[in-house]
């Protein structure tokens, strides 16, 4: 296949993980403001979009710490090849979606580069090509720590708020006041969002642009169109919003007030802002989960649902490697050359379709129900109409033409009642 | 060669800085009581909304507000005072937070 078709099936490919980044982490920086009503779900998401649009442009830090540094190539190369980044976009987008159905907030950073580092590692057949010490230094042990780091800042802030508004007289403590807080730390997550995943997306471009000698390795930084796009899709997934994750983090830990959601935010905020200014990569998600929990033990009149808990960190443990398995896979058959790129592609298209398919199934709920039931007194009504029409058919021949037609009929039926379905692609709301 | 350092700055950095911008709000609530102007924000209503107050509620709360504010043992001048602090508070909290967006932002250095 021709390299520049490959270069933009790729991009595309990016651009689409990081629609789903986008989605996926919504939930991040406006579950906790849509669960204590500070904002409405359409209002924050759409400035939780907007925010995450203008962060893009802040700062580039992150994306050239992906494109620079992680990958490592002989006598200072590139190792990898365009069909290995799209093989681990693959692992990524297919390991995001499944876990945003779940409802799981997982990491997409995580997903990102657990299949970039399977596809790497089968595509070039040397365990080597990854540099372990980044590897670690830079990703492993922040994705250990700042789950614990942010849960422990959450934690103190929530005392502190709670100790700075408590009264003794038992009189209203204007506690509700912190919903308007909300709104300016739930933007600021959003921003540091931005300047933090909207790289990654910039970071992979950069790389494979870097490989397919289309930009120079000495210059790691991302293009301004690069940048550009890259905003944009984020932001628009971020502005569709995974309402899946956003009531687990919401509500599924613990039960959020607006004194410790702003804490919850600040922390967030203040742990992201702090790790990116060092370059580190860590997850946004698994920060704010860990100062959502942190938060919940801050509170004395409330208890976290460790359950949930274990559930969100079981998933943690599993995305880099089903990512990194994914992403493998994807390059094995990558390897067959030309046709190997195209059956990738058709198994990518074929999973966020199923995806898709399923959400919108699940998220019709009670219509299901009715519709069920409409398909069984359907049939019913069919197979009457047929035991009375039976008796007056003489030829067989005119007996098989009533059968074609009723069973067209039924067909019909069929067809109209998937019509009314609510159209797919929205969620369960 | 782990950069231990690290995780220990970020993790200073970001307790000071979220205690600091969320005490900076909590004492700006506090100075709002002292003032005799104790917040209530009832939470905005919308479909499958997950904190949700019938309008009965929120009158009953709000009405528990009021009689706090009334019921203030202050003078008028710590009033006065309060609320002042009370804004430059709020405002100090708010130019933490820009600062915050200050130091991350190359373009600035």
């Amino acid at each position: 296949m021709d390299l520049t078709l490959i270069v933009v099936l790729v991009i595309a490919l990016a651009l689409f993980f990081d629609f789903t980044n986008g989605f996926h982490d919504t939930a991040n920086a406006m579950a906790t403001p849509i669960a204590t009503g500070a904002l409405k779900p359409r209002t924050a998401v759409a400035l939780a979009a907007v925010l995450n649009l203008v962060g893009a442009f802040l700062s580039t830090e992150v994306a050239q710490t992906i494109s620079g540094g992680l990958i490592r190539g002989e006598g200072g190369a590139v190792a990898i090849t365009p069909p290995l980044v799209l093989a681990g976009l693959v692992g990524a987008i297919t390991w995001n979606l499944v876990t945003w159905l779940w409802g799981i907030p997982s990491s997409s950073s995580h997903a990102l580069f657990g299949g970039l580092i399977g596809a790497t590692i089968v595509g070039t057949w040397d365990v080597g090509s990854i540099d372990y010490s980044v590897l670690l230094g830079k990703i492993v042990l922040p994705a250990l720590l700042s789950p614990v780091v942010a849960g422990l800042v959450a934690y103190c802030s929530t005392r502190l708020a709670y100790r700075i508004t408590h009264r003794n007289d038992g009189l209203p403590d204007g506690r509700s006041g912190f919903r308007y807080a909300q709104i300016f730390s739930s933007s600021l997550v959003a921003l540091s969002h931005g300047t933090n995943d909207a790289q990654k997306t910039m970071g992979v471009i950069t790389l494979l642009l870097i490989s397919a000698d289309l930009q120079s390795a000495g210059h790691p930084g991302p293009q301004w169109w690069v940048i550009l796009l890259c905003a944009l899709a984020i932001a628009t997934g971020t502005y569709t919003g995974g309402w899946r994750i956003i009531r687990t983090l919401g509500t599924g830990l613990t039960d959020v007030k607006p004194a410790q959601g702003f804490a919850a935010e600040t922390s967030t905020a203040a742990t992201i802002l702090a790790s990116s200014h060092l370059g580190f990569a860590l997850s946004t998600t698994q920060v704010a989960s860990g100062s959502v929990i942190g938060s919940g033990l801050g509170r004395s009149d409330t208890s976290v649902r460790w359950g949930t808990a274990g559930r969100i960190a079981l998933g943690w443990l599993f995305t880099l490697p089903v990512a990194a398995v994914v992403g493998g896979a994807t390059a094995v058959i990558a390897r067959l050359g030309t046709a190997g790129l195209v059956i990738d592609l058709v198994i990518a298209v074929i999973v966020i379709v199923v995806v898709f398919r399923i959400n919108a199934r699940r998220r019709v709920m009670a219509d299901h129900v009715a519709h069920a039931e409409a398909e069984v007194a359907e049939t019913a009504a069919l197979a009457i109409a047929i035991a009375r029409l039976e008796p007056e058919l003489e030829a067989a021949i005119e007996e098989s033409i009533e059968r074609d037609r009723a069973a067209q009929d039924g067909a019909n039926r069929d067809s109209e009642a998937q019509e009314q379905r609510p159209a797919a692609g929205e969620e369960q709301r | 060669m782990i950069d231990w350092l690290a995780f220990v700055e970020v993790l200073i950095a970001s307790l000071v800085g979220a205690a600091v911008v969320v005490s900076l709000y909590a004492l700006g609530l506090r100075m709002l009581a002292v003032a005799g102007r104790t917040p209530y924000v009832p939470p905005v209503a919308f479909e499958e909304a997950i904190t949700v107050l019938s309008p009965k509620q929120v009158k009953k709360e709000a009405k528990q507000v009021k009689k706090a504010r009334k019921r203030n043992p202050y003078s008028p001048a710590v009033k006065r005072l309060a609320l002042i602090a009370a804004y430059a508070l709020f405002s100090l909290a708010g130019i933490v937070v820009l600062y915050g967006i200050y130091l991350i932002v190359p373009y600035f250095h």
